[in-house]
C-alpha cells in the first residue's frame, strides 16, 4: 500500500473529530472518503498532510512512518494536498502560485513541467502574469489543482475541489482527476458529491460524526442502502 | 535656491527614516507584528559603532579601531540582537503558545527588550551623547547652486541600492516568495513546505540589517550617538510607515521621505519645537483623508507585502 492509516484520532479540545478512522490508498488507486459536513473528513486529512498532530494511530507512507512527520517532509515524500477552500494566494500571480508549488523541489525539469501545466489549462496560460484574484471559482481550483501536480507527487488529496463549482466545472474537474490518476498518480478524493465521487474511485470509506461507517468498493458502496437513504437522497 | 536645499537636506535625513520605516512595515506585513526592538537595533549600531571606535574590543582585546570597521561591526551586532529576538520572543512564544502573532504578547516583549538593551547600553557607555568621529576634511559637493555632504549622498545611495534590493527579493526570489506566502496565509504556506521556523529568520536578519545600517549611517552624517538616538527616529519611522500605508514597502518609502520633508521644513519655517506636532499633524490627517495610507490596501496588517 502506498498510504496506510491505522485508528487515527484527531481531536480539538473536547471535540473528537476523528475516532479511529482507518484507510489505505495503493499505488495508481483512487480512494474517496465521502460523509456530511462535520464528519470529520477535513481533519483527517489535515492529519494526513501533517497540519494537526494526530491524538492516536499511525500513518504509514511508502514504507515510512509519517504519524509525526513535518508538512514539508510528507510533500518531499509525495504527499500533496488540495485543501479545502483552494487556498491559493490571492495576492500573487497565477504564475507565482504555481511556483509555490515548487517551493521545495530544485529548478531541475521545472520549465518543462509548467509548460506541461500551462497546456493542460490554457485558462492558465492566459492569465499567467495576472493576480489569481482575477480567476473565476473553476480556474482557481485548476490552479491549486495545478500546484498541486507541481510537486510531482506520489498521492493527491483532495478535499471537496467539486464545492462551489457550476455543474460544467465540476463535470471538467472529475475528468481531470481521472485523467491524473490515468498517468499513475495515486488519489484520496475527499467530497460531498457522492454519485461522481464514487464514479471515478475504485474504494471508498464513508464518515459520520468521525466514525467509519462504511466502507468498500465503490460499487459496493453505491448499492448500500444505507448510504443512498443518507447521501444520495431522490438524486 | 534656500527652500530647495531644505528639501534636498529633507530627503538626505527621510532617507533615514525609510530605512528604519521599511523595517518596521516588513515585519508588520508578514508577521502581523510591530517590532519595537527596531529602534534598539538603530541605536545598538551606532552606539556599539561608537564604543569601538573611541576604546576599542571590550576587555582591552584590542585599542580603538577605524570607524568603518567600527560600524560594520556594529551593524553585525544589530543582525545579530535582532536573530536572537526572534529566538527567544517570536519563536519561543509561538511554539510555546500557537499563533501568537494574534496576541500583543510579542509586542510587548519585544517592548521589554527596547528597555532593556538601551539601558545595558546607558550602563556600559553612560547616557550621555557622544560624538561620532566620522570621516574628516570638506566633503561637500556642489551640483547647480545645491550643496550635498557625500557621504550623505553616498548613504542615500547605499539605501537606495539596499531596498530596491529588497524589492528585488521579495518578488523574484523564492524565499521572498515564501515570505509572502506566510504573509497572505500561513496554512497554505505550510502546505507547499514552507517553514515558518526556517524563513521568519530571515525577517528579522533583513530587519537586524535595515536598521544597523541606518544607525550607522545616521551616526556618520550627523556625528552624534546616544542610547536616546532611537527613540526619536522610531516614533518617526513608524510615522512614515503609518502615512505610507501599514505593511507596503513603497508606501514605507514614500512616508518616510514625507516625514524627513515635513521635519526640515517645518523647522525651516517654524522652528524646531514645532517638528513632532507638524509630523503627527500630517500623520492625522492624512489617515483621516486615507485610512489606508498612501499606498495601503483596504485591509490592515498581514498580507500585502
Ligand atoms: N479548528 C477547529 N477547532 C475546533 N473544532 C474543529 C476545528 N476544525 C474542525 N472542528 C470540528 O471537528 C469536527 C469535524 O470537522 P471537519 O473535519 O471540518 O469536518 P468535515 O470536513 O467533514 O466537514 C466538527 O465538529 C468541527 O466543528
Ligand atoms: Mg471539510
Amino acid at each position: 500500500m502506498l498510504l496506510d492509516v491505522k485508528d487515527l484520532e484527531v481531536t480539538y479540545g473536547r471535540t473528537r473529530a476523528v475516532r479511529g478512522v482507518s484507510l489505505s490508498v495503493a499505488e495508481g488507486e483512487i480512494v474517496t472518503v465521502l460523509g456530511s459536513n462535520g464528519a470529520g473528513k477535513t481533519s483527517l486529512l489535515r492529519a494526513l498532510q501533517g497540519a494537526r498532530k494526530p491524538q492516536g494511530g499511525k500513518i504509514t507512507f511508502d514504507g515510512r512512518d509519517m504519524t509525526n512527520a513535518s508538512p514539508a517532509t510528507r510533500l518531499a515524500a509525495g504527499m500533496a494536498l488540495v485543501p479545502e477552500g483552494r487556498q491559493i494566494f490571492v495576492s500573487m500571480t497565477v504564475h507565482e502560485n504555481l511556483l509555490m508549488g515548487a517551493y521545495l523541489r530544485g529548478e531541475g525539469g521545472l520549465d518543462r513541467d509548467l509548460d506541461a501545466i500551462y497546456e493542460r489549462f490554457p485558462n492558465l496560460a492566459t492569465r499567467r502574469d495576472m493576480k489569481a484574484s482575477v480567476l473565476s471559482g473553476g480556474e482557481q481550483q485548476m490552479l491549486a489543482v495545478g500546484r498541486a501536480l507541481i510537486s510531482r507527487p506520489r498521492l493527491m488529496m483532495l478535499d471537496e475541489p467539486s464545492l462551489g463549482l457550476s455543474p460544467l466545472f465540476v463535470a471538467k474537474l472529475f475528468a481531470l482527476i481521472r485523467e491524473i490518476n490515468d498517468g499513475g498518480l495515486s488519489i484520496l478524493l475527499v467530497e460531498q458529491n457522492t454519485h461522481m465521487a464514487l464514479d471515478v474511485a475504485q474504494r471508498g470509506v464513508v464518515l459520520e460524526l468521525g466514525r467509519e461507517m462504511l466502507s468498500g468498493s465503490a460499487a459496493e458502496l453505491a448499492a448500500d442502502p444505507s448510504l443512498a437513504e443518507a447521501y444520495l437522497g431522490a438524486a | 535656491m534656500l527652500l530647495l536645499q531644505q528639501i534636498v537636506n529633507g530627503l538626505m535625513l527621510g532617507s533615514v527614516y525609510v530605512t528604519v520605516a521599511v523595517a518596521f512595515t516588513l515585519t508588520i506585513g508578514i508577521l502581523n507584528f510591530l517590532n519595537f526592538t527596531i529602534p534598539t537595533l538603530f541605536m545598538l549600531a551606532g552606539m556599539v559603532g561608537w564604543g569601538l571606535a573611541y576604546f576599542g574590543l571590550p576587555f582591552g582585546l584590542s585599542g580603538p579601531l577605524p570607524w568603518p570597521l567600527a560600524l560594520a561591526i556594529g551593524i553585525a551586532a544589530a543582525i545579530l540582537c535582532s536573530l536572537v529576538v526572534e529566538r527567544f520572543t517570536f519563536r519561543y512564544l509561538q511554539t510555546k503558545y500557537g499563533d501568537s502573532t494574534e496576541h500583543a504578547i510579542p509586542l510587548v516583549s519585544s517592548l521589554g527588550f527596547l528597555l532593556i538593551l538601551e539601558n545595558l547600553v546607558r550602563i556600559a557607555y553612560g547616557g550621555d551623547a557622544q560624538r561620532f568621529p566620522g570621516p574628516s576634511g570638506d566633503l561637500t559637493a556642489e551640483f547647480g547652486g545645491l550643496f550635498f555632504r557625500v557621504p550623505q549622498l553616498v548613504s542615500f545611495f547605499i539605501v537606495l541600492a539596499l531596498i530596491v534590493g529588497l524589492a528585488w527579493i521579495m518578488r523574484a526570489t523564492r524565499i521572498g516568495r515564501g515570505l509572502r506566502a506566510i504573509a497572505e496565509n500561513p496554512d497554505a504556506a505550510a502546505i507547499l513546505g514552507v517553514e515558518t521556523g526556517r524563513v521568519v529568520p530571515m525577517v528579522f536578519l533583513l530587519t537586524g540589517l535595515l536598521c544597523g545600517l541606518a544607525g550607522a549611517l545616521f551616526a556618520v552624517n550627523y556625528g552624534e550617538v546616544s542610547p536616546q538616538m532611537g527613540e526619536d527616529i522610531g516614533s518617526k519611522a513608524i510615522a512614515g510607515m503609518v502615512v505610507g500605508g501599514l505593511g507596503s514597502l513603497w508606501g514605507a518609502v514614500a512616508g518616510g521621505i514625507v516625514v524627513g520633508l515635513v521635519e526640515i521644513l517645518t523647522v525651516h519655517f517654524f522652528g524646531a519645537d514645532a517638528v513632532q506636532v507638524a509630523v503627527w499633524g500630517a500623520l492625522l490627517l492624512t489617515l483621516l483623508a486615507r485610512p489606508q495610507g498612501l499606498f495601503g490596501h483596504n485591509a490592515i496588517g498581514k498580507g500585502k507585502l
